[in-house]
């Protein structure tokens, strides 16, 4: 049971279920509080003590469901199906009967395979079968072609051959013996088939192996390539993927800052002020007085450039706007191309994909169908909203810098920069190319704190990391 | 405390909680194996109330802390109490005195009051908060941290000592150990995933909304006296409202809110009307209640499809067959 139980532990591992040794510690003790026979509670009791992220836990059932169960009733299924395959009339327990009583008055000798084929022991079975799997590491199985190897290679362990022998030598030893003919034929065609079915199960034992070790693997590969799969190729199915993970960023953004805020909150104790202040009870400190930090709220001021040539990975920045709004209480929104407006209000009342979609198609304050104009952008926000960007202020800017050689007016941003706090450059352009063609990146580089390339979720959760705020 | 699962089902039936096996399976090993559990799943599933429901099941106390933003170990687990460490300072001015008479220097006088120091930084001036105070209770008790997603990620790990070890470390004091181990439940609503080192720590439990069966049973026992068919109604709009895609999705609490709402109303079953009037108890945005509107819609028309199909059948069963089917298409 317990090697079991590692096997099952170290299968979950590689399916990328975090299970610490604490918790393998905790699976063991809880099991001795358990009545084992019950299937549901024993899954559940694993459960509960490996398994703490919700999302694991439709892995773990899977697993489970391979891993404890599975083979043991094929192997029933099997025999059962081998049963079947018998004619008519045949029966069972009379030819077991006999042969018994036959048996007892021989002195035959059978390994232990021959003996649990003869008998057909379900159980002798299972354990012999697991036994041929471990020695013939079938775990190391990487791919269907080997399928067939390793099954060949367990059937060899377990000396099917060699068995099959045995039982041959029985079946003459038991015509020399007067054995009813027609008993013996029935016997002849049952061992037969258990062997079929025993063979089979060995198969499938292999496929499921296989089935363990790759469980998940597909799916974490298109997990991990969706990581790093850039913007500009995302499909509709994608971004819906995606919205999860853009919203589990933003939730960690969220938590940076709280934490910095709550360093601040607590303040040192302030001795001038509180002997000053507690003067009036002759220098008896009844109130102390902290200092307190001026609490700072960040504030969020976010461009995103929503034109044709970035128009995938404007959709995706836009759910990330979206979702930092939902964090934020004062985010603002603008989206540009050569007109810039304000969609703050829009992503407060709509659902997040419809907010994008109107978010794209400029939201009825601008129109979305012009080419690129990152100077007027720019000069539009200068002229009307660079009275709501002081000191605490963030500003984000989200775009190619593809300027359609019209004038950058880079001393708009220059302005924004000397009044905020921080103006961060998210652009989808590798660095390689920034200042190239129509690219005016360059122009305005020298007015960003941070400018980062940003083309796919790993990179923008790395940005978020670093990001200051 | 319990001796089984099913003990654990039926302790908690007894106290009007409905719990799955998976529910008393954990609450069974959590008293086994005195760990605590961490609840999750969305909000209004009943997380807080198995913890209460728990505590009274084995008849202890319970001690709630309800976890915020900027939530501290000064409010969470003890504060000094610094105005009355100073008051007792000026009222003891004299003893002072006394102690440090005779002293030749500043550094003999220094230490004399330092052998005395213990006094001001004992138990005396410590003020217990929730945490502290289920440590050192007298008496067996249930400790419910709620919603802890709500608590800032430090104070989730200095509620690791608490956890895994029943103890509490204050430094000049030393550590606090538990006299009783306390049932421990810690519910989130994954507002932010809990660090792994809390979760190594705890039992894990995940609770889900409930199947229409499970709801159904949860309404009959928490709203005595209500009809079948409205029941099946309210629940199963309630299922379908919960598959879209809504801003806040209807709890169990709101359903038993509303459920009770309309028997107050007197309804028997569902209606337009009706449910449009009281809509607003399960469902809190504008939005949302549009979304759920077609929903309704649909739904009243099917039921009211049905009855006309009721109607049809007490008329002689083989012709009537097909006459349903038409009613029905």
């Amino acid at each position: 049971m317990q090697k079991k139980l590692v096997e099952f532990t170290n299968l979950l591992r590689k399916a990328g279920v975090r299970v610490s040794v604490a918790e393998s510690l905790d699976a063991f003790s809880a099991l001795d509080q358990m009545p084992l026979e019950d299937r549901e509670l024993f899954k559940d009791a694993l459960r509960t003590t490996m398994v703490k992220r919700g999302d694991e836990i439709e892995t773990y059932d899977r697993l489970f469901d391979l891993f404890w169960s599975g083979f043991h009733d094929q192997l029933r299924q099997e025999m059962q199906q081998a049963l079947g395959g018998m004619p008519e009339g045949f029966d069972l327990e009379q030819l077991m009967e006999q042969l018994r009583r036959m048996l007892e008055n021989m002195d035959i000798d059978l390994g232990d395979l021959a003996k649990a084929l003869l008998s057909m022991d379900a159980n002798q079975l299972e354990k012999l079968i697991q036994q041929a799997g471990d020695e013939a590491e079938v775990q190391n199985i990487r791919n269907m072609l080997q399928i067939g190897f390793f099954s060949r290679r367990m059937t060899e362990q377990m000396d099917m051959e060699g068995a099959a022998g045995e039982l041959r030598d029985l079946m003459e030893r038991l015509r020399e013996e007067g054995f009813d003919e027609e008993r013996l034929r029935e016997l002849g065609e049952l061992l037969k088939a258990i062997q079929e079915a025993v063979r089979r199960a060995v198969r499938q034992y292999t496929e499921r192996e296989l089935d363990k070790q790759n469980h998940d693997y597909i799916e974490r590969f298109r997990r991990e390539s969706l990581l790093e799969k850039s913007f500009y190729n995302l499909t509709e199915e994608d971004l819906r993927k995606l919205r999860e993970v853009v919203q589990r960023l933003a939730q960690k953004l969220k938590s940076v800052i709280t934490m910095r805020r709550k360093r601040e909150r607590r303040g040192k104790f302030d001795l001038k002020t509180t002997m000053r202040r507690n003067m009036a009870h002759g220098g008896i400190p009844f109130e102390l007085v902290f200092k307190q930090r001026k609490k700072e709220k960040p504030k969020l001021v976010v461009l995103c450039d929503i034109s044709s040539s970035v128009a995938n990975v404007s959709r995706f920045f836009l759910q990330f706007i979206f979702s930092l709004q939902d964090c934020f209480t004062k985010v603002r929104s603008y989206v540009f191309v050569a007109e810039l407006g304000e969609v703050t209000q829009l992503f407060r009342d709509h659902e997040i994909f419809d907010a994008i979609d109107l978010a794209l198609d400029g939201g009825d304050v601008i129109n979305p169908y012009t080419r690129s104009n990152f100077g007027m952008a720019f000069h539009t926000f200068w002229r009307d909203y660079l009275s709501a960007i002081d000191s605490r202020t963030t500003v984000v800017v989200i775009g190619d810098a593809r300027n359609n050689y019209n004038d950058p007016r880079a001393w708009c941003l220059r302005d924004v920069h000397s009044k905020a706090k921080n103006v961060i450059w998210i652009n989808p352009e590798s660095p390689g190319a920034w200042g190239f063609g129509d690219s005016v990146m360059d122009k305005y580089l020298p007015y960003t704190d941070i400018a980062e390339e940003c083309r796919n979720l790993k990179q923008l959760s790395r940005l978020v990391d670093r990001l200051i705020l | 405390m319990f001796e089984s699962v099913e003990q654990v089902q039926k302790r908690l039936l007894d106290q009007n909680y409905i719990a799955g096996k998976k529910i008393a399976t954990v609450v069974y090993l959590a008293t086994k194996l005195n760990k605590p559990v961490l609840i999750e799943g969305p909000a209004g599933v009943g997380k807080t109330e198995l913890a209460k429901v728990v505590a009274a099941a084995v008849g202890r106390p319970l001690i709630r802390l309800q976890c915020y933003e900027g939530l501290d170990e000064s409010k969470a687990l003890y504060e000094w109490e610094y105005s009355k460490q100073l008051l007792y300072t000026q009222m003891l001015r004299d003893r002072i005195n006394d102690v440090i008479a005779g002293t030749k220097s500043m550094k003999e006088a220094a230490e004399r009051i330092a052998s005395q120091d213990d006094v001001f930084f004992s138990e005396r001036f410590i003020v217990a908060r929730p945490l502290l105070k289920a440590i050192t209770s007298s008496e067996p008790i249930c400790l419910l941290i709620d919603e802890v997603d709500k608590s800032d990620p430090e104070f989730e790990a200095f509620l690791l000592e608490v956890l895994s070890d029943y103890t509490v470390s204050v430094p000049e004091v030393g550590t606090i150990q538990a006299k009783h181990l306390p049932l421990v439940f810690l519910t989130s609503n994954d507002a932010r995933e809990m660090t792994d080192a809390l979760k190594r720590r705890c039992l894990h439990l995940h609770i889900d909304f409930p199947s229409t069966e499970e709801e159904v049973r949860i309404l009959e026992l928490k709203v005595p006296g209500i009809g079948e068919r409205l029941v099946h109604d309210i629940v199963e709009l309630v299922q379908r409202i919960r598959k879209l895609d809504l801003k806040k999705t209807p709890s169990i609490s709101e359903t038993l809110d509303w459920a009770r709402a309309l028997m107050v109303l007197n309804a028997d079953e569902l209606e337009t009307e009706l449910v449009n009037d009281t809509m607003n108890v399960i469902l809190k945005h504008q939005g949302d209640i549009a979304k759920a509107q077609s929903e309704l819609n649909a739904l009243l028309q099917r039921k009211a499809a049905e009855k006309a199909a009721g109607t049809a059948q007490p008329a002689p069963a083989q012709p009537a067959a097909p006459a349903k089917k038409s009613v029905l298409h």
